[in-house]
């Protein structure tokens, strides 16, 4: 037998590379198997705050849609390529996601949470108040997807929707890679200790404010590399990239996924796009139902969908061996 | 290098207007075991909060192996050689024990554990002090068993094992029998004792019998004032002392 590969490359890794080469023929088309993994990308982000740290940040929409306006303006109006306009993205959405940690860790609990949500709606506020250049309530249009290019060399145009999807699914690899990565490293281990009891993390050595702070920026990056890859998937940044609305969606994603597995933010990322995209076209209240979902897997299900895949594992297991 | 590894001059500690701690002066020389007794409600527990950083004392200040640490938080204070138990265990109780301790020797480092492209396996120095101290607190065989299903003795010797993880110069214990049942608590007397060989241990306990037994100084405090100072025979004979505890009592 092979030996099972170990590290970030076992465990998980392998069903997430399955998963990527199945899903454009799984769902309808590319364009939302894209979508699909580009807010798998957010949750998870998401979860790295919420599910390890133990912090519930409503700033996700903030630093998503600061990543669709700064790529897709660095792209408009500097006309700068592909990898460039990301590369902005990511490091705008590292800074503001710092800023806003650093605001927010100051307070712990409830306020922690009013802090990044009052924070999340001044950002809403500001794009909507210099629509000159981000078309206020209208959105900014003609957002282009340029070829993927090194150094002034063309690799592949993106142009087709299973091109993109391959892009696209590549840096989410990457991504999932990396956020296991962190997830096992000291900083990871120490986040959780975090979320378990501050005072002990505190008293055996942690300056616990700069690994939250730390674990903002992460996720600000992330979040905004999601937001800058959606405004070039629809070629339009909507002013709902950067509503509180888009916080929670995120938010749910990630809670109906499960916190505290990657995996779990891919498929509750994959549910919640699905299930809107059927839902939508049949009824459109369909928010409804998902709150009546959310209510259900919150009573039954606490950890989640992945978490609930994980017990049925289990007993599938226990099953097999009582047999044996 | 002075004898004393911790001095306190004028130490007061203020929760409104009630100093719980009131104008305390000690001085801990460096490799003993020095007491800390009293009443209920003395100021014992407000003291170590001042000593190891969990608290902003109000007036007086706090020198460590030569260093003023008045105002330090109690984070930096586990680099410089200073480490805590708490009265009220305080683990991370879904963490297994190997984790707990790995944890604690991480704490020792600071922010190097910000390191986010690491694994955690390359933190072997941390593995293998986890791995040492959890043989020495006897607790191995429960290595992959969350904390909080520990027996109540088994996570109070945990608890004080989160301290020793950060190698101090001076150990703080805050009660460390606390709750325990009488089974227990000779385990414990060793631990302490053995501890007492090699760290400097600074010991808040009611349990009188291993104060008595272990302490090369005790300190008595009541009502925030350092009471009595000396050796535990010189203590236990003073009739101020006796007066302290009765006057609780009646
Ligand atoms: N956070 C707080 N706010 C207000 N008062 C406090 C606080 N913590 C302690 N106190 C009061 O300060 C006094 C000293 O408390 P402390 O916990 O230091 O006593 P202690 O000597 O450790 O007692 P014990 O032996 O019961 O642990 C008590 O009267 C207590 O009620
Ligand atoms: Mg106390």
């Amino acid at each position: 037998m092979v030996p099972l590969p170990k590290g970030v490359w076992g465990g998980t890794t392998p069903a997430v590379l399955a998963i990527l080469a199945l899903l454009p023929v799984a769902v309808p088309s590319a364009t939302l198997a894209t979508e699909i993994l580009i807010f798998a990308m957010a949750a998870l982000a998401c979860n790295l705050l919420l599910g390890y740290g133990g912090l519930l940040s409503f700033g996700q929409g903030l630093f998503f849609g600061v990543g669709s306006y700064l790529a897709a303006l660095a792209m408009i109006h500097l006309e700068v390529g592909l990898v460039a306009a990301l590369a902005i993205a990511v490091a705008a959405g590292a800074a503001v996601a710092t800023a806003v940690g650093w605001l927010a860790i100051r307070r712990t609990g409830i306020y922690f949470v009013m802090l990044t949500l009052a924070l999340a709606q001044m950002g809403y506020f500001l794009a909507y108040t210099l629509s000159k250049w981000t078309g206020g309530d209208n959105g900014l249009l003609d957002v282009p997807r340029p070829p993927l290019a090194l150094f002034g060399v063309e690799l592949a145009s993106l142009d087709g929707a299973y091109a993109y999807y391959a892009f696209v699914a590549v840096l989410f690899l990457a991504v999932y890679v990396g956020a296991r990565r962190v997830i096992d490293s000291p900083f990871g281990s120490t986040l959780v200790a975090i979320r378990e009891n501050e005072a002990r993390a505190a008293a055996v050595g942690f300056d616990t404010r700069h690994f939250k702070m730390l674990a903002f920026t992460l996720s600000g990056a992330v979040t905004a590399l999601a937001g800058a890859l959606y405004a070039m998937l629809i070629n339009y940044v909507p002013l709902d990239n950067v509503a509180i609305a888009m916080s929670e969606h995120i938010v749910i994603m990630t809670i109906i996924g499960g916190t505290g597995s990657l995996l779990g933010s891919l498929l509750g990322a994959g549910t919640l796009v699905l299930v809107g995209e059927v839902l939508s076209a049949i009824w459109p209240r369909w928010p409804l139902l998902l709150g009546v979902g959310l209510i259900l897997l919150v009573m039954f299900l606490r950890r989640g969908l992945w978490g609930g895949v994980e017990s049925l594992i289990a007993r599938y297991r226990r099953r097999g061996e009582a047999a044996e | 290098m002075s004898a004393y590894i911790l001095e306190t001059r004028d130490l007061a500690l203020a929760y409104g207007g009630f100093r719980a701690v009131d104008g305390v002066s000690l001085r801990v020389k460096a490799g003993t075991i020095h007491s800390v007794i009293g009443p209920n409600g003395a100021g014992k527990t407000s003291l170590f909060h001042c000593l190891t950083g969990g608290r902003k004392p109000t007036e007086g200040d706090i020198v460590f192996d030569g260093r003023d640490v008045t105002r330090r938080p109690a984070h930096a204070r586990v680099g410089i050689g200073m480490a805590r138990s708490f009265q009220v265990t305080s683990l991370f109780q879904n963490l297994s024990v190997r984790e707990n301790l790995r944890l604690a020797s991480q704490g020792r480092d600071g922010d190097r554990a910000l390191a986010f492209w690491r694994p955690v396996s390359a933190g072997r120095a941390h593995l293998e002090r986890a791995d040492r101290i959890m043989e020495r607190l006897n607790l191995s065989a429960r290595a992959n068993a969350a904390a909080g299903d520990l027996s109540h003795g088994q996570q109070r010797v945990l608890e004080v094992g989160m301290a020793l993880c950060g190698e101090p110069k001076l150990l703080l214990l805050d009660e460390p029998t606390s709750g325990m049942g009488i089974d227990d608590i000779p385990v414990m007397t060793k631990l302490i004792a053995d501890l007492g060989r090699d760290h400097t241990v600074m010991l808040i306990e009611h349990n009188m019998g291993i104060v008595m037994s272990i302490s090369d100084t005790v300190t008595v405090m009541s009502r925030g004032k350092v009471l009595v100072e000396g050796r535990p025979d010189a203590v236990r004979a003073d009739e101020r002392v006796r007066a302290a505890y009765l006057g609780e009592a009646g």
